[in-house]
């Protein structure tokens, strides 16, 4: 019974590294896209979108099982539970690295309004915080989910950056606007998406030592 | 084993009992028989006197306790009617003449038969008497047969039975376990030292061949795995294997380091711990479907070649996948590098010819008027001449890359030689309002002079090219740890960070659009470069974006070449 469960613990930690490197080949296809105007790139990140999906039921569907059939109890429900938590947020970055590259298409025909540069730094940071967020699940490495909560400043910083930038451009000139709004949708998906980074991470850190982050923060 | 032994146990005891019992029987039964016939025979011949002395031998009979007998008593007149019988109406019986005990008795006095019973499986004793008065007394007594002998025995046997049964159980527990214990408590590793009884000795002798054999067995596979591993180790190309699920078996340093993956434990792991780039999922699953797989997997800094094979066995079933990693980020480079090459070669020289053509064309054509025909003549000159200066230096480059050319090797004195070089390119340098300033100390090198103009022609040309209006471009000879180094600054618009380690390529230019803004070939750094590696000089770049470049060349010292000219140099002075 027990080996049965372990089995079935094993392939859930296997479906969630799958799951993984999806959402960061995807958010990868959609920077790669974002960056070099490439509409066929965008177009396998919204690809992407489909197969997190699926994963996503899967892995759900696993974790229901889990629980009814094995009723798991401490760090197996907190690795189960943990996981269900996960798999939401890993959702929503495939949907915005989808959304992202919707954008990216519309943007394609046009050249951009300035070089991009603080954008790609986002891009690179979130990136970052993604996949250390999944290795850090894969490693159960607690310092390196803490590295990521903690990194989550900087792409916060890079996003106001890019706000005020734009905000210049718009009032330099009233034209800019309209890919001005493109690109600050873009910035608060890179934004949004090291949010779902952070959470991951914070799931991480609670499957291992049982405690929640935030509420530790929140009772400071 | 426990039931075995009990069931055997019972079994045995049970057949004992049975056997013993019928045998006993069987050595009883015709002594038994016997003395019942004696007992009949002593009666007979006591009721045969009593009754020659009785005067009525009916009312004897009747009177006597002899209806209650268990013997069965018949009295039968000669004729063979019956005239009593103490067990049945006498009336209703039939003649009894042609009985045989009575046809003996009437003719030798007495006589004995003996009669089974077919359907009560029991036999019936007779004895007749004789009597003085003709009439014959007949006694007769029934006894089972053997085998209601035996069965009759069956009572008694059950408790025994029973308390055999208990006895069995538990002594068969006591057995067994006095059987097992030992050998539960065997000591494997080192067999013969158990204390045991002696019917399990050849089990521990074949035990500790076994143990030799499995030893053997394992010391020979461990040796293959080592030397697997020292394989797989020592090996550039990465490899992994994976068992059908697609888990990671076994990967070796290579694999790791290729993929960038973390040093922690991966074996059994899934594939994509290692690198979750899907590529490698890819690869594994088209494997394990049994079909080969060849691609390129792109890492950060890498890029690298997966070749994955199903591995079977008995050519039938899949039992894994290998997947091969080779780096060919370099080859990757490589051939970008040629690419750009032939692209930017074929454009170099296109150029200009397209220029001449056109202008030819023009000419050919009268379509110039007389008067600008010069002006169209020394375009085509100027462009023929570029060409040339192209060629030329294609030509001074891949010379130098084969060092065939017949070079003439001097002193040379390079603070001199910078001097009039400076002195050169100062018209050049005016028209764009910089200034060039040369300092340091005279140093002798040992070289091919015109190789070296020609690498401070290069040097100070772009320096003045790519410098910004009223800049500066600074030449410093100074001798640094047995060398002699040459240093060209500029103060212009430096070169950014991910070209620098290009631009000694040949075509090369940072500037991609091969304007015509600053003219050049793409060649220079490269021939510099190439001249430097022919004196064994050591080229360094220092540049950063918008601020300046500065390169330098260092020349170590022939032995006994430096020194002495120094020496001379100050004695001179």
């Amino acid at each position: 019974m027990r080996r049965q469960f372990d089995l079935q613990l094993k392939e859930l930690h296997n479906q969630l590294v799958e799951m993984g490197a999806l959402i960061e080949n995807a958010i990868n296809s959609a920077v790669r896209a974002l960056i070099h105007q490439n509409i066929e790139e965008a177009e396998q990140a919204i690809a992407f979108d489909a197969e997190v999906d699926k994963k996503e039921k899967e892995i759900e569907s696993l974790c229901l099982r889990l629980l009814c059939q094995q009723q798991p109890v401490a760090s197996d429900l907190r690795l189960i539970s943990a996981a269900l938590k996960m798999i939401t947020d890993m959702e929503r970055i495939g949907d915005q690295s989808a959304d992202i590259s919707e954008i990216t298409k519309l943007m394609a025909g046009q050249p951009y309004i300035k070089k991009l540069e603080h954008i790609p730094q986002m891009a690179e940071a979130t990136i970052k915080m993604v996949t250390e967020s999944i290795d850090a699940f894969v490693h159960r490495d607690l310092a390196l989910a803490q590295s990521v909560v903690d990194y989550d400043d900087v792409v916060d910083n890079l996003f106001d950056k890019v706000k005020e930038e734009l905000i210049a451009l718009i009032s330099e000139d009233a034209k800019n606007g309209s890919q001005a709004m493109d690109l600050i949708m873009i910035a608060k998906y890179f934004e949004r998406i090291g949010d779902h980074a952070t959470n991951i991470a914070e799931w991480v850190i609670f499957s291992i030592t049982g405690e929640r982050q935030s509420d530790e923060l929140k009772s400071k | 084993m426990k039931k075995r032994i009990f069931r055997s146990m019972c079994i045995l005891v049970i057949v004992a009992i049975l056997f013993s019992s019928i045998l006993v029987v069987a050595a009883l039964f015709p002594h038994f028989n016997s003395q019942m016939y004696q007992e009949i025979k002593t009666e007979a011949a006591y009721l045969a006197a009593g009754l020659n002395e009785a005067d009525n031998k009916l009312t004897f009979l009747h009177a006597s306790e002899i209806r209650h007998q268990s013997t069965r008593i018949t009295l039968i007149a000669g004729d063979g009617t019956v005239l009593f019988d103490n067990k049945a109406q006498a009336a209703n019986m039939d003649n009894h003449l042609l009985r045989p005990e009575i046809t003996e008795a009437l003719e030798n006095g007495s006589a004995q038969s003996v009669r089974r019973s077919q359907t009560l499986g029991n036999q019936t004793f007779y004895y007749a008497v004789k009597l003085n008065d003709g009439t014959v007394i007949r006694l007769a007594t029934t006894t089972g047969n053997f085998l209601t002998a035996v069965v009759s025995v069956l009572p008694y046997l059950l408790p025994i039975v029973l308390v055999v049964f208990f006895l069995a159980l538990f002594l068969a527990q006591k057995m067994t376990r006095r059987i097992v214990d030992p050998i539960n408590a065997l000591d494997l590793e080192s067999p013969l030292k158990n204390q045991v009884y002696e019917e399990l000795l050849p089990l521990l002798s074949r035990i500790k061949a076994q143990n030799k054999q499995i030893e053997l067995h394992m010391e020979e596979l461990r040796a293959k795995q080592e030397d697997f591993l020292a394989i797989t180790s020592h090996m550039s190309e990465g490899l992994i294997t994976l068992d059908p699920k697609g888990n990671v078996l076994t990967v070796n340093p290579s694999a790791l380091r290729l993929l960038s993956a973390s040093k922690s434990f991966h074996e059994g792991q899934n594939i994509l711990t290692l690198n979750r780039n899907l590529t490698l999922k890819q690869a594994a699953q088209t494997a394990l479907k049994g079909e080969h797989f060849d691609g390129l997997l792109t890492t950060k800094n890498r890029t690298c070649r997966l070749f994955a094979s199903p591995v079977y066995e008995r050519d039938e079933i899949i039992k894994g996948a290998i997947i091969f990693v080779l780096d060919v980020t370099e080859q990757q480079k490589a051939e970008q590098i040629r690419r750009e090459f032939s692209a930017n070669v074929s454009h170099e020289l296109k150029t200009p010819l397209t220029s001449i053509s056109g202008y030819a064309e023009l000419l050919e054509n009268g379509l110039v008027k007389p008067e600008d025909i010069p002006t169209f003549a020394e375009r085509i000159h100027c462009e023929a001449h570029r060409l040339i200066n192209l060629v030329e230096s294609i030509i001074k480059l891949s010379g130098l890359e084969e060092k065939k050319i017949q070079v003439e090797w001097k002193k040379v004195d390079l603070l001199e030689l910078v001097q009039s070089i400076a002195q050169r390119l100062k018209p050049q340098a005016r028209e764009k309002n910089i200034e060039i300033a040369v300092a340091g100390e005279g140093a002798i090198i040992w070289a091919v002079k015109q190789m070296i103009d020609e690498l401070i022609t290069n040097l100070c040309e772009n320096a003045i090219k790519y410098n910004k209006p009223q800049g500066r471009v600074e030449i410093n000879i100074y001798r640094d740890h047995r060398k002699t180094v040459l240093c060209v600054a500029d103060t212009g618009i430096g070169i950014p960070l991910e070209h620098q380690e290009r631009i000694f390529e040949r075509f090369y230019r940072v500037d991609k659009s091969h304007s015509k803004q600053t003219e050049g070939t793409g060649l220079g750094l490269s021939i510099v470069k190439h001249i430097a590696e022919y004196h064994q000089a050591e080229i360094n770049l220092e540049s950063s974006e918008n601020q300046g470049t500065k390169i330098t060349v260092a020349f170590s010292d022939v032995d006994g070449i430096q020194e002495t000219e120094f020496g001379l140099r100050d004695s001179h002075k």
